[in-house]
């Protein structure tokens, strides 16, 4: 079987439209999406329409919980006081137009969806906030797989696409306590696997294209896409409906600005 | 150096009581005192315990160490309840010890002193150790020589420390994890990046136990930095004797 997993829309409806024609082309069996329908963009209840009237399961990206609960994330969500501030005008922005039946809708969107031994998150298992990103240490990016109790963990959130593969691992615990003596235990994990979607809507790779996932199940193979869309009409929409114009900038560089969250896997207690 | 690290008073005055009475009899004297949270609690006798231990912590007598204190499980739920954190009405403590519980922690802190408590400590690091109450995934963080290895090398992994003290649990225990082998690749839209072979020396978790929780009994653990010993210690305060565990000494993590 063949999934193809989307995330980080972000109220791009251009780009979505093209990367389900995309989905089409690869005949993909199912699609399932990683959250952040909203935020950034300027067509946020179109795209959250369309994931809905698709029957496309989708969990809840951090910019849908913050639309449903209210920003409510301390300053460790940002990398800084700008992209903060900037977020806060996107939020504000994104909170005055929704409509109430979408904000409805992502409020019924789950944390976590399972399919046999395939788990979907937004960020992490720990929370739509956390970042697995490549470089993060492989023991604790394992962690973050094996707390789900499956094979496969497909996130989103960086917007940047990968697949990693965590092989052979083994640790040893060597426990002493005063009630019930010592004791000692071998730990042995065979292959485990993280795929992160990217993002069709807002990506960061370094190119405007958007970027998804397709997933054989059969083959256990992982192909990352590609797709090229008309970006110019995105970015022309986010300054005519008046989002900050930097997020048109970033969207046609495919960029970040180049900020980085000291700590990408504080978890926000908030 | 020689740090005493307790956890867990929770209102308990005469435990805490005891356990200085045994760090005044020490051989070796200690330099630092940490509290790693829960000092408030219901375990008092007393109805004023939970406010006379706080007095005892700000103000220790002549010649005591001022306690270094961070929050914990007990202190959160008290923010929660007077609105000082971002989940109100402490539903956890509701569901540990229901409406009467509630009322008792309510009545038993004052908003002042609730408001010191807000004003501790998160955690400490010094030199290669986290002392901290839960772990840096959060207050509530139980950690036990039960916890499933690859999460007590995700919460070392997280502390970036080789020594991860900490009280939740109430339990004393050393756990030593060693992360043998790991084989990571990754795969982006720019192709296969270089393999990564991983292993890690060995680290410690440590429970350091809880004064004040087990009636008659507290447990505290005594750390040397410098020579990174270990000793676990229990003080019967009733009959105000103590004996110390057949845990004396832990392996040094120094040449590691």
């Amino acid at each position: 079987m063949k999934l193809a997993v989307i995330s980080c829309i972000h109220g791009n409806i251009e780009a979505l439209d093209a990367v389900l024609a995309d989905i089409d082309q690869q005949k993909a069996d199912e699609i399932y999406s990683l959250g952040d329908l909203v935020g950034y963009g300027p067509y946020p209840n179109e795209v959250a329409r369309k994931i809905r009237s698709l029957d496309i399961p989708s969990c809840q990206g951090c910019w849908d919980e913050d639309i449903v609960d209210g920003l409510n994330a301390c300053e460790c969500s940002y990398p800084s006081q700008l992209a903060e501030h900037r977020g806060r005008l996107a939020h504000e922005w994104t909170d005055k137009e929704i409509h109430p039946e979408v904000r409805e809708y992502l409020a019924t969107l789950p944390i976590t969806l399972k399919k046999d031994n395939l788990c979907f998150v937004h960020g992490s298992p720990n929370s739509q906030h956390e970042y697995l990103l490549p470089s993060m240490d492989g023991f604790a990016a394992l962690e973050r797989v094996l707390s789900t109790d499956a094979d496969v963990l497909f996130c989103g959130h960086t917007h940047v696409p990968y697949e990693r593969k965590l092989e052979n691992a083994s640790l040893s615990v060597k426990v002493s306590e005063t009630e019930s003596g010592d004791a000692s235990q071998q730990f042995q994990v065979p292959l485990k696997r993280i795929i992160n979607a990217g993002s069709v809507g807002e990506p960061r790779h370094g190119r405007p294209n958007a970027t998804y996932v397709i997933y054989d199940t059969d083959a256990a193979q992982v192909t990352l896409r590609e797709v090229e869309y008309d970006y110019k009409k995105t970015c022309q929409a986010i300054i005519d409906r008046g989002l900050p114009p930097i997020f048109a900038w970033r969207l046609a560089q495919g960029l970040e600005f180049a900020e980085r969250a000291d700590d990408p896997t504080h978890v926000c207690e908030r | 150096m020689q740090w005493a690290i307790l956890s867990g008073i929770e209102g308990n005055l005469a435990a805490y009581e005891a356990v200085l009475k045994d760090l005044r009899q020490l051989r070796q004297s200690v330099t630092d005192l940490y509290v790693l949270g829960d000092v408030i609690g219901l375990q008092g006798n007393h109805e004023g315990d939970n406010e006379a231990v706080i007095r005892r912590l700000r103000h220790p007598e002549t010649g005591e160490l001022k306690p270094q204190v961070c929050v914990g499980w007990w202190e959160e739920q008290c923010f929660s309840l007077h609105g000082m954190s971002g989940i109100p009405d402490a539903p956890e403590l509701m569901a540990a010890v229901g409406g009467n519980g509630v009322k008792a922690l309510w009545d038993s802190v004052s908003r002042k002193s609730v408001q010191w408590l807000r004003s501790q400590h998160f955690g400490f690091h010094e030199f290669d150790c986290l002392l901290i109450h839960g772990s840096m995934a959060g207050y509530a963080d139980e950690l036990t020589p039960e916890t499933s290895a690859i999460e007590l090398c995700d919460r070392l992994i997280r502390a970036d420390a080789n020594h991860l003290f900490c009280g939740r649990s109430g339990r004393t225990f050393e756990c030593w994890v060693t992360p043998t082998q790991l084989h990571s690749t990754v795969t982006t839209l720019d192709g296969p990046q270089p393999t990564q072979d991983q292993s890690k020396s060995p680290r410690r978790i440590i429970g350091v136990g809880s004064v004040g929780r087990h009636s008659g009994e507290a447990t505290y653990t005594l750390y040397s930095s410098g020579s990174n010993q270990l000793s676990f210690r229990t003080v019967n305060y009733k009959q105000m004797q103590y004996a110390k565990t057949k845990r004396e000494k832990a392996k040094g993590f120094g040449s590691q």
